[in-house]
């Protein structure tokens, strides 16, 4: 133990008057800040923007008293009038935005068909998409294995071409010894930098303290595990230091960038998912006939959904509000299983990508952070599903002004429902993906000790 | 202890290359062994079979009555080796270099002492606060003498050790290992250099493929007697 200390101590002598490494981690520590500095006011602003909503239709309430100073048909109302489903974003969705940056995380809604107002949101900017999130979650996937590679290419070659190994091992201490010195000193390092940054993050961040905590950590401390023992691997095959570099840059590479893209296309193949704007054509299609349509017929098919209005008056003239919002909602009835079958669609492909991203570890460790945070694909569906019940809770709410043809009065905006959700971390997702990088991790350090073992007696 | 280094019937083949032949050889605590040969003669080879770094296809090496493939790490706390060319650290300093070695072999010296082993090896105190970056050969080869005597072994293993060295500190050298041989320092050397041998050795053996052909007493000898004697193994 005593030799081990003595290594540690030197390599760590080594480590403070090499300039080059000394760059290197603390630009990995500067690019982490930064982006715990991105991701928290990416969420602060989305927090913003949604505390800027309810002054929004506030503004559009008072908007309505004005236009309509008395009492007001329920039909005007819920033309003119907007309101707005949220998806608060989870405590921890600063250290991993997922795909809060895609995905609306508010909605724009009015009493009309729904579907069109659920997929004609584009609140993006597709240059920021192209460029990506920098947010603490893609420091810890993408950049923390260059930092580990930098560290480790040269692990056991740089002893082997600066000529100090012979005299290194001329002293009563083992290869395994000083190999295994070399990679704690750097693991410390590492790991104490991750973990750092994984605890500013949280506290920046204002976590929830939860069993979160410990998994963070946890995945953390296994991802940069994981890419210690590829660097051990590949250093274990005894080759020198550009062979060493080239073959890790190209694992990184292949991991970080080319899976995915190939799981991408296999996954957009195998699993295609239907437009959304199919399906908006569709149903806008539906909706304009209804224009045309005779208005009984169109009664006729909205009363087998809501029979309790079967007994309301007969439409008369040319326009009635209750006809109108009849024919919206046949729309919305029209492209339901377009509807349905788009999220499951999604759904389907989300847990296509989950049981194949056991072939890269960086997908997997992105799919955990994403899943704990509350920002992957689930969690957005999850809010369209919530979105939608809102706004059947809308239409109930409108629907009795409607139909018992009852006047809207400015004490009933009070009454009007209101929407929130928050998105909540799904912890199967990341307990699965947690025992894959767990496997992942023994995998390569059996294979890694294994060649070590094979090859020990040909390092010197 | 009779011997402190002792080969028998040790054989190293590479592949399809024989480089060493049923080496038998004994060395006595205090005696100096110089071992002469051209390049390639198995020299070097014979050094690494005695540190553990190659396993012999036969036979067996011992340092101080242990067999050195059955206890790798355990001999080593009774050898020290000085290669041909010594490379350390280059971001650490002289003195740093010597602590480094120095604790791993066991020994925890002040500041004070290990700077008086380096002086004492020739290296000039000033350069010893140095990173070894700067060093020239001959002063890397000064601090791996220093790391070879602090580490007090009753065995050393020199694999061409002058190389290096300018004349004045050659004969330091050569001083110095008269110094350690009468301290009871069993020393192993492999070298070129047929006048240093003739000087300092105990025992001069000659190597020619693989094959130690000859060993002579050194104070039997005149140093173009021991020249002769070894040109004509050559066949030069």
């Amino acid at each position: 133990m005593k030799i081990f200390r003595i290594l540690i101590k030197y390599e760590w002598l080594n480590f403070r008057a090499d300039k080059g490494l000394l760059i290197l981690t603390a630009l990995t520590l500067f690019a982490g800040l930064y982006g715990i500095y991105y991701g928290t006011t990416e969420i602060e602003r989305q927090r913003e923007n949604i505390a800027a909503l309810d002054v929004l239709t506030e503004h559009n309430v008072e908007e309505m008293k004005v236009k309509f100073l008395g009492d007001a048909d329920a039909g005007d109302i819920g033309y003119y009038h907007s309101t707005f489903a949220v998806n608060h974003p989870d405590s921890w969705a600063s250290l991993s935005l997922g795909q809060r940056d895609v995905n609306p995380y508010y909605l724009k809604l009015r009493l009309l068909n729904l579907q069109s107002q659920l997929y004609d949101t584009e609140n993006i900017n597709p240059l920021k998409v192209l460029s990506g999130n920098f947010d603490l979650a893609f420091v810890l996937v993408y950049l923390f294995p260059l930092l580990i590679i930098g560290l480790c290419f040269n692990i056991l070659s740089a002893e082997k071409e600066q000529g100090t190994l012979p005299l290194l091992l001329s002293q009563p201490i083992s290869l395994p010894l000083v190999v295994g010195a070399k990679l704690t000193f750097r693991m410390m390092l590492v790991l104490g930098l991750a973990l750092l940054l994984s605890v500013v993050a949280m506290v920046w961040g204002q976590v929830v303290p939860d069993v979160r905590i410990g998994i963070w950590l946890g995945v953390v401390l296994l991802y940069c595990l994981f890419w210690f023992g590829v660097a051990f691997l590949v250093a274990a095959l005894q080759k020198n230091s550009a062979f060493n570099a080239v073959t890790l840059l190209g694992v990184w590479l292949l991991l970080t960038i080319i899976i995915p893209a190939l799981l991408n296309v296999y996954v957009a193949v195998k699993q295609p998912v239907p437009q959304a704007l199919e399906l908006t054509i569709k149903q806008r299609e539906v909706v304009h006939a209804g224009w045309d349509k005779p208005k009984r017929e169109t009664m006729n098919k909205f009363f087998a959904h809501y029979p309790q209005w079967t007994d309301t008056t007969e439409i008369q003239g040319r326009f009635a509000w209750r006809w109108y919002y009849a024919f919206q909602h046949l729309g919305d009835v029209a492209v339901e299983d377009l509807a349905r079958d788009y999220q499951e669609s999604l759904q389907a492909r989300h847990q296509l990508v989950a049981q194949l991203n056991v072939l890269s570890v960086p997908v997997n460790v992105q799919g955990i952070f994403n899943a704990m945070a509350g920002s992957d694909l689930p969690s957005h569906l999850a809010f369209l599903q919530s979105a939608s019940r809102y706004h059947d809770s809308l239409r109930e709410y409108y629907y009795p002004f409607l139909f018992n043809q009852v006047a809207f009065t400015h004490a009933d905006y009070d009454g009007e429902p209101r929407h929130s959700f928050t998105s909540s971390p799904d912890f199967a997702t990341a307990y699965s993906g947690l025992v894959k990088l767990v496997v992942s991790v023994l995998l390569v350090y059996a294979v890694a000790l294994l060649l070590f073992r094979v090859k020990e007696a040909s390092v010197k | 202890m009779e011997f402190v280094l002792e080969a028998k019937q040790l054989s190293k083949v590479y592949q399809d290359k024989l480089a060493l032949k049923g080496l038998n050889l004994q060395i006595r605590a205090g005696e100096i062994f110089c071992l002469l040969g051209q390049n390639g003669a198995g020299k070097s080879t014979t050094i690494n079979l005695f540190l553990g770094f190659i396993t012999p296809t036969s036979g067996a090496a011992y340092i101080n009555g242990l067999e050195v493939a059955r206890n790798v790490t355990e001999v080593k706390k009774y050898l020290a080796y000085i290669p041909e060319n010594v490379m350390l650290y280059p971001n650490l300093t002289g003195l740093e270099n010597l602590a480094l070695f120095s604790s791993l072999a066991g020994f925890d010296y002040s500041k004070e002492e290990l700077m008086e082993y380096l002086v004492r090896s020739g290296l000039p105190a000033e350069a010893a606060s140095r990173r070894v970056g700067g060093y020239s050969k001959g002063m890397r080869q000064k601090v791996g003498i220093a790391i070879a005597v602090a580490k007090h072994a009753k065995v050393l293993l020199l694999d061409e050790p002058t190389s290096g060295l300018d004349p004045k500190a050659s004969n330091e050298f050569s001083e110095l290992l008269l110094r350690l041989s009468d301290a009871g320092t069993g020393i192993f050397m492999a070298t070129h250099d047929i006048f240093r041998s003739k000087e300092v050795g105990t025992r001069v053996g000659i190597m020619r493929e693989g094959e130690l052909v000859d060993v002579l007493p050194a104070a039997d000898l005149e140093a173009n007697e021991l020249e002769k004697l070894y040109l004509n193994h050559m066949h030069i």
